[in-house]
């Protein structure tokens, strides 16, 4: 174990360092050494003997030369003082007659990385520019970067920055590229290298003698350049058509995203770019080596966003073989739902049959779900369908209210355009068939998935309610998962009137609410209840009496319980009351329950293209690319929203911060959250204390938003997708003085503004304006408010 | 660009761990061992974000690499950079293992300064970088003058993957064309998904600059050629094949393939991959399985597999394997086969049919009496596919090598003085049919 006894360890290794006969034994001094190095892998701290390794450095053995660098790279910030006697070495090295040596030991320098050492490296750097050997310059290019990162702070020096521009010229192929990617890291704060025309050009005629890393990365700095007119355009894309043939990916993806972006003008020349790496792609998702696979259908299912067909004649490529490992299997079935036409989609859907029955939960739940988009997405359909994963289910009163009303009006919807798919009724009948037999198999992920589906399908294809309906008695003895019986309840609540034995499934339910474990579907057992009651009152009256009286009287949960009191206040109301809520027409489309899957434009997704946005899922990408919250030192000061100018959003100028903290004036408490249901009350209970319109640019990104006020302790309550409209969200936050702000924000698309409203809970101006102008900062820093 | 690379055993334990950037820290390494290697669940994507940080990983028998990254990097460049450290590392010491690992990670540390520095990819062709290399450790004193001028001028020549000054004896080159025949069919015989993904792979000992010339049968150069005398286009069109992609070596002239559809170049010396590529049509199955199961009450299956051998007598296929899936509550199995061994192997599942040679034209047949226990688990069993393995000595693809010309203006020596071997080996990929 390397983790115990590592003193010992470390005692016996400094002593064998320093036994001079091992000094004298070349082979066994080398072995001492490796072995250093091998505990210094495995995470002993072997810090201590530094002074000794700095004494075997000097020596005419490369190899027990290169072993001592590593050890001293790793360990420098640690003892910058004995560092510093390693640098004599290094720098008698950085003058040796072999180019090797003189590479190695000017790399070493660079990577020391502890303070003070500039000054020693800043000579041998520019030495190293101008050195004959090549090897040598590599290393110095990228040494100025390394130099640079240390002092990070530090000014940018305007002649080294003219050096390495200069040998962006030179003949070395790879010095070339270590240049632009030296620049880049020390040009950060001014956006990087600039490529101008002449740099373009030169890039591009210097591409042929570019290994694959230098073409994939040299196309990615060509982004950049904005051609000045349409000859020089076309022509950048003829010199550099080849590259869509490299035998590298990565080149090809690169040369790709570059097509894509210089002819965004061009919709008929991107199409034709995405023609043309149709082969490459299709390799690269055939291919053995399983990673890079991966990565290709994740490309592949963000071109198909925008050519829906695109791959339709290959379907076959996307069957998923037996030894695929999973994550690929799940790509493919995404993919193959997609690629449906009227032509294979008898192959397509067997092909998902088999996968229904797989071994893997998973990949048979992910193509039942897969049947269900199928049906949905039938061509004259227009709309697809919205992943079940993303629907907002009820989980607070006003978003569980609202999205029972959007899923009535989604029926209409569909009730009007059902009319011009009778292709689309066949899918349909197909897939409902498929799924109605899987239910024979009595599988618990499979029933509860095919349940899902089918709660799915009834909004978008009412036309199958029927069907459904026969095939739903009997599901409720295989279902255990939360998800699988919300849609169960739902499904028996909407459609109780055709279903014979709908109370009877729902009193059973009711029977053990006691030992159900998730409140979700609780809450849904609920509606779907009183929903049943409307329509078969004699049958469910007294199960509904005992249902309450838990809710209310026993149970734990709060929003449960909350729900209850609600629906038996509603009751008390009157039964016309209860059916004017419950069954309301009204219709608030903007919470997005379709998720918009229309054709995107190529533009919208090119600046993602490969880039690891496509290979993470969407949420997660979010939560990575949203800023990072301060790093948790002790209890966190709550954040007054302060925000730097550069908009940054991670709040670390403490300088600026404290003063404010000190004065009090205004802080608001990390811990105000509300229920949505606590929100509502007090919405309705208060006065609009302050309006406002402001323009608005761009779409917000939910998450951002969410985020980013997270931070400052703003807690959201609701929020409506991206890009639906109207956009709307909902605030709330709390000062030190307790007093409470809940704030509105909708975007209104036309006019390209949003109105704000503010309700506070005690009148207080002055709190009033700091909380408003702390929103309209974040806001502000997020979509870019001129304000 | 990397932050750091980090090398694991199927424990978990770190064998190399190499940091190239500031912003990735010990514990990636941990993190990593903790969130992927030991995690439960099978593996949810070569790609992992923990805390801000992603890892890509590739595993190669039992031994985890993992490329770390904060940044927002091209995914399938760190892959391709992944592998092409693997077969860097395979050209040093062979297999990647545990052991091979453990006894190379002097040299493991000294390509990984080599290949990356600072983060960025550096040379990483595995002839250029024999030159950095001290495996054995020479020493710089005994260095001699001619070698340290090697490096130079490898290092500043024009073509950055060959050097000038190559001497061989005897000219030689070995053209192999590998081939991996995949295939999905249904149980009633239908091909679902068949393709041939196929690499020539040459090995040159050439003297001097050489200038080569390759053809072979591609449908498009054989039609254009044939443009001018008709009955050679109707001979000639059968053996020709329909590529549907292909990428070639960085040292192929591009240019000139597209314009004249001909591969020339100037080789690497040694081993090099010229090119890949792919094709979906007209391919040879080698072999064609026939299931037959039937389930005899609830204890009782019978199966019986025919595997076909579909290509010329006179050649022979070898190391063929065929491995027929059993349900988990299998208790005994008897099989009978009329040729090669067949064994159960309880820990696999699998019944495990091995030949050692088959002929073309020929037919096979195993049956097989599979017991099993009464179990009240509702699941039914969902029949995995039977695979198979083979290996065979021609082109699936239906690919023939045409020719190999060889020039070298400087040197006095001709094509015809080039020694050349051409090879082909079909194996199997994921060959597979449903039952």
């Amino acid at each position: 174990m390397p983790y115990l006894g590592s003193e010992d360890v470390v005692k016996e290794l400094k002593k064998a360092l320093c036994n001079p006969h091992i000094q004298a034994d070349r082979p066994r001094y080398r072995n001492v050494i490796q072995r250093v190095i091998r505990h210094m892998t495995q995470g002993v701290d072997v810090s201590s003997v530094f002074m000794e390794m700095v004494k075997a450095s000097a020596t005419v053995d490369i190899v027990q030369k290169k072993l001592v660098y590593l050890y001293m790279c790793t360990y420098a910030p640690l003892k910058p003082d004995l560092a510093l006697l390693a640098i004599n070495t290094l720098c008698k090295d950085c003058s040796d007659p072999n180019p090797m040596v003189r590479g190695l030991a000017l790399r070493s320098m660079c990577s020391l990385r502890m303070p003070g050492v500039q000054e020693y490296i800043q000579q041998p750097i520019l030495n190293g520019l101008r050195d004959k050997a090549s090897y040598v310059r590599r290393v110095a290019v990228l040494g100025c970067a390394k130099m640079y990162n240390l002092h990070a702070d530090s000014e940018v020096d305007g002649t080294l920055v003219n050096e390495l521009y200069s040998l962006l010229r030179d003949q070395d192929p790879i010095v070339v590229v270590n240049c632009l990617r030296a620049l880049e890291e020390i040009l950060k704060h001014e956006g990087g290298v600039v490529i101008n025309k002449p740099i373009a050009h030169h890039l591009l005629n210097r591409m042929p003698d570019l290994d694959q890393w230098g073409q994939a990365e040299v196309l990615g700095f060509l982004l950049r350049y904005q051609p000045r007119s349409e000859e020089e355009l076309f022509a950048i894309l003829n010199l550099l058509d080849s590259s869509l043939q490299s035998s590298s990916p990565a080149v090809v993806m690169a040369a790709t995203k570059l097509f894509l972006v210089l002819a965004k003008e061009f919709p008929h020349v991107q199409t034709d770019v995405l023609v043309r790496v149709k082969g490459p792609l299709l390799t690269a998702c055939s291919s053995e080596s399983r990673e890079l696979c991966f990565a290709a259908l994740c490309h592949v299912r963000r071109i198909l966003r925008s050519l829906p067909g695109h791959f339709s004649s290959h379907y076959k490529k996307f069957f998923c073989s037996y030894s695929e490992p999973h994550y690929i299997k799940l790509q493919k079935v995404e993919v193959l739902c997609e690629l449906v036409n009227d032509e294979n989609v008898q192959q397509v859907l067997d092909e998902l049959r088999d996968y229904c029955t797989d071994v893997s939960a998973d990949l048979a739940q992910a193509a039942i779900f897969a049947i269900g988009k199928v049906s949905a997405a039938s061509p004259s359909f227009g709309a697809r369908w919205a992943s079940q994963k993303a629907m907002p289910r009820g989980t607070s009163e006003t978003q569980g209210q609202t999205s029972e009303v959007t899923r009535l009006s989604i029926k209409n919807w569909a009730n009007d355009s059902q009319i011009a798919g009778a292709i689309a009724r066949t899918y349909t009948d197909q897939c409902v068939q498929i799924l109605t037999e899987l239910l024979v198999l009595r599988q618990e992920h499979i029933t509860s998935a095919v349940v899902q589906t089918f709660r799915n399908l009834v909004w978008l294809c009412p036309q199958c309610m029927e069907a459904v309906c026969q095939a739903l008695p009997g599901c409720e003895e295989n279902i255990q998962d939360s998800e699988g019986k919300q849609a169960l309840i739902w499904l028996l609540g909407v459609h109780g009137e055709t279903i014979p034995n709908a109370p009877y499934v729902l009193e059973d339910f009711v029977e053990n609410v006691k030992a159900e474990t998730f409140p979700a579907v609780k809450m849904e057992l609920l509606t779907a209840l009183l929903r049943l009651f409307l329509s078969r009152p004699a049958e469910c009256q007294d199960m509904l009496g005992r249902l309450l009286y838990y809710c209310i009287e026993e149970e734990k949960d709060m929003a449960v319980r909350d729900r209850g009191l609600f629906y038996y206040r509603l009751l008390l109301t009157g039964i016309d009351e209860v059916k004017r809520i419950l069954c309301s027409p009204k219709s608030d489309p903007s919470l997005g329950l379709l998720e918009d899957q229309a054709e995107r434009p190529v533009n919208s997704w090119v600046s993602e293209f490969n880039t690891l946005v496509p290979m993470y899922s969407k949420a997660c990408w979010a939560a990575i690319s949203s800023p990072q919250v301060s790093e948790p030192h002790g209890p966190e000061p709550s954040g007054n929203g302060v925000l730097s100018a550069s908009g940054s959003l991670v709040s670390e100028n403490k300088e600026e911060r404290q003063p404010l903290c000190d004065s009090g004036s205004f802080l608001l408490l990390p811990n105000g959250q509300l229920t949505a249901e606590q929100f509502e009350k007090t919405w309705l209970s208060l006065e609009v204390a302050h309006r406002e319109v402001f323009p608005w640019q761009g779409v917000a990104h939910p998450d951002t938003i969410q985020t980013a006020l997270q931070m400052v302790n703003i807690q959201t309550i609701a929020l409506s997708k991206a890009g639906v409209q109207p956009w709307k969200a909902y605030f709330s936050a709390q000062d030190g003085a307790g007093c409470l702000f809940l704030t509105e924000l909708l975007l209104d698309p036309e006019q390209s503004q949003v109105r704000l409203s503010v309700k506070q809970s005690q009148a207080k101006a002055e709190a009033l304006n700091s909380f408003i102008s702390v929103l309209k900062t974040v806001i502000g820093t997020i979509v870019g408010i001129k304000s | 660009m990397i932050g750091g690379l980090f090398i694991y055993n199927h424990k978990g334990e770190v064998l190399i761990s190499r940091v190239y950037r500031d912003d990735i820290g010990r514990n990636a390494v941990d993190a990593f061992r903790v969130n992927v290697i030991h995690a439960r669940q099978q593996v949810r994507s070569p790609v992992t974000n923990i805390a801000r940080t992603s890892f890509f990983h590739v595993k190669r028998s039992n031994i985890w690499l993992a490329a770390v990254t904060k940044q927002n990097v091209n995914a399938a460049m760190v892959f391709e950079f992944l592998y092409k450290m693997c077969d860097v590392m395979a050209a040093y010491f062979g297999k990647i293992s545990e052991e091979n690992i453990k006894n190379n990670f002097v040299l493991i540390y000294e390509l990984l300064d080599e290949i990356l520095d600072f983060g960025y990819p550096q040379n990483s062709e595995t002839g250029a970088l024999k030159t950095f290399i001290t495996q054995q450790g020479i020493k710089s004193q005994h260095q001699t003058k001619e070698e340290q001028s090697q490096i130079t001028s490898q290092v500043t020549g024009q073509i950055g993957w060959r050097r000038e000054g190559i001497k061989y004896r005897r000219n030689e080159l070995f053209l192999d064309v590998l081939e991996s025949v995949n295939l999905l069919m249904s149980p009633q015989g239908q091909v679902l998904s068949a393709h041939v993904s196929g690499r020539v792979v040459m090995k040159s000992y050439l003297s001097g600059m050489p200038e080569c010339k390759f053809g072979m049968n591609d449908k498009i150069v054989i039609e254009k050629q044939g443009k001018g005398t008709a009955d050679e286009t109707g001979k000639s069109g059968k053996q020709s094949i329909a590529i549907d992609d292909c990428t070639f070596h960085q040292c192929v002239r591009l240019s000139k393939f597209d314009s004249e559809r001909s591969i020339s170049f100037i080789p690497p010396d040694g081993e090099f991959e010229l090119m890949r590529y792919r094709t979906t049509k007209d391919i040879i199955l080698p072999f064609r399985v026939i299931p037959l199961v039937r389930e005899v009450g609830r204890t009782k299956l019978e199966v019986k597999v025919v595997i076909k051998s579909n290509f010329k007598p006179s050649l022979l296929a070898q190391k063929i394997e065929v491995r027929i899936p059993t349900p988990l509550n299998t208790s005994g199995v008897q099989v009978i086969c009329m040729k090669g061994k067949a064994k159960y192997k309880a820990s696999e599942n699998a019944i495990v049919w091995k030949i050692k040679r088959m002929a073309g034209m020929k037919e096979s047949q195993i049956s097989a009496e599979i017991e099993l226990l009464p179990t009240n688990d509702k699941k039914k069993w969902a029949r995995p596919p039977i695979s198979m393995n083979f290996e065979v000595p021609f082109a699936p693809s239906g690919l023939k090598v045409r020719y190999l010309k060889v020039f070298e203006p400087k040197l006095n020596y001709s094509d015809h003085d080039v020694i050349k071997w051409v090879r082909y080996i079909g194996r199997s990929g994921i060959y597979e049919t449903r039952c």
